[in-house]
């Protein structure tokens, strides 16, 4: 779909009338399309205006009370699974608005193409978190995530020829096998010195540890590698680098291990 | 948002004590009974929990994606529920009960959705009112009212339009 056919679909969009195959289309072209979605989320605004019009009906009574049990039983109870991983979601997500700050900061004032990239780079953050979302939950499906060895850092781009950007997070325990997941978004997917791209640990001995090796990357330069370290401890490995096929590294960022690193 | 993100209550209840009754009175003249608008109501806090994460001010209001979820989710039952009635709604300007203090920002929201609707000519506001809550479609009512489909759907465009108008013009004087 063309931006002017959607276009003309985003008003029987907002309103919640379009047809279900007209809508698949829709939502789909605003995944990447940065105009259309703007326009989108005005009319969204204009279609909500709408519900506040109506003139207010009395409230059962208790249901603020039975939301709020609701929303604490799915979220967990204080030290349970849930609670933790939501914890280290919300680091996440942290982590990954910082980088998208820091792409916009490396593109800005470069060459239209560039930047329009970076655009794009920046609204798949939402989709990039929901992955590093998707691959902690295969990770850990049920197991408690200790918060306190859980640790998080960001990668962002080496220099300003440089793209993309990435989160990284670490369990390094004392009575668990270490592991780290890196997802990279926004990386170069047609360069002729693109994948495969290494992702190693190093510590400030210069000591090196791999990660793992992105061979392909998806249409938004994105990627992510899950390894566990038997028997090898992760203490100490903070400094994690994205290398392309010619050796050269394109993203580079350090994991902060201070055991209150994740606790706000 | 990052209180209701980390299920924090206080969070919850704030966000219940501004939003629910809108939400709730959304639900009610959609679904048609009281017993589906508290359970749409539930299940939109219980998204809004899921999805706090996406929430970004930058690209709108908290109070519109508050209202965005609840209207999506009870078009997706309406659409489930096959057969479904869908209740024929009746602006009402009329005075609400006592409310409380926290209340006072979605009645503020009313008063900005009344003001900007008024904006709108007679024609407008009933089409806009025919699909929003009565769900028709455009080619719905093009059909119904025997008018071409392209004018159904410009007239929707330019309703929206001009109430989004009206709120920014609104929110300026705030």
């Amino acid at each position: 779909m063309t931006c002017v056919q959607v276009r003309e679909l985003l008003a029987e969009r907002a309103v919640g009338v379009l047809p279900d195959g007209d809508r698949a289309e829709v939502e789909q072209h605003l995944r990447w399309c940065a105009g259309c979605r703007k326009e989108a989320a005005e009319l969204d605004s204009a279609a909500a205006t709408v519900a506040f019009a109506l003139a207010p009906v009395p409230m059962p009574a208790g249901l603020g009370e039975r939301i709020v049990a609701r929303v604490r039983q799915a979220a967990g109870s204080p030290g349970s699974p849930r609670r933790l991983r939501t914890a280290v979601a919300v680091a996440v997500a942290a982590v990954v608005a910082v980088a998208g700050l820091g792409w916009g900061a490396v593109m800005a004032g470069r060459a239209e193409r560039l930047a329009d990239r970076a655009e794009q780079v920046e609204l798949r953050q939402a989709e990039a978190l929901d992955r590093f979302r998707q691959v902690l939950a295969r990770v850990v499906p049920g197991a408690e995530l200790p918060e306190q060895e859980t640790f998080l850092g960001r990668l962002v781009p080496v220099g300003p020829e440089m793209l993309g950007g990435g989160a990284v997070l670490q369990l390094v325990s004392p009575n668990r096998i270490d592991f780290a997941i890196v997802l990279v978004n926004g990386l170069d997917t047609d360069g002729p010195d693109g994948v495969p791209y290494r992702v190693t640990l190093s510590n400030r001995s210069g000591d090196l540890l791999r990660v793992g090796r992105i061979d392909e990357l998806d249409a938004d330069g994105g990627a992510q590698l899950f390894r566990q370290f038997e028997g090898q401890e992760l203490v100490g490995y903070t400094h994690v680098r994205v290398t392309d096929a010619s050796g050269t590294v394109v993203l580079e960022g350090v994991v902060d291990q201070s055991p209150a690193a994740l606790g706000s | 948002m990052e209180g209701l993100l980390a299920g924090n209550e206080d969070a919850v209840r704030a966000l219940y004590a501004r939003y629910a009754r809108p939400i709730f009175t959304l639900g009610l003249r959609l679904l048609g009974s009281r017993e589906a608008a508290e359970e749409l109501t539930q299940d939109v806090f219980l998204a809004a929990w899921r999805k706090a994460a996406r929430f970004d001010p930058s690209r709108g209001r908290l109070s519109t994606w508050l209202m965005t979820i609840a209207h999506n989710l009870a078009v997706d039952r309406l659409r489930r529920e096959t057969g479904a009635s869908r209740p024929r709604l009746v602006l009402v300007d009329e005075v609400p009960e006592v409310v409380g203090a926290d209340e006072e920002a979605s009645m503020i929201e009313r008063d900005i959705a009344v003001r900007a609707l008024s904006t709108l000519s007679d024609a407008e506001r009933r089409l806009l009112v025919r699909a929003y809550f009565g769900g028709l479609t455009a080619r719905e009512i093009a059909e119904a009212d025997g008018i071409p489909l392209g004018t159904v759907k410009t007239r929707l465009r330019t309703a929206l339009i001009k109430v989004r108008r009206a709120n920014v013009d609104k929110e300026r004087l705030r």
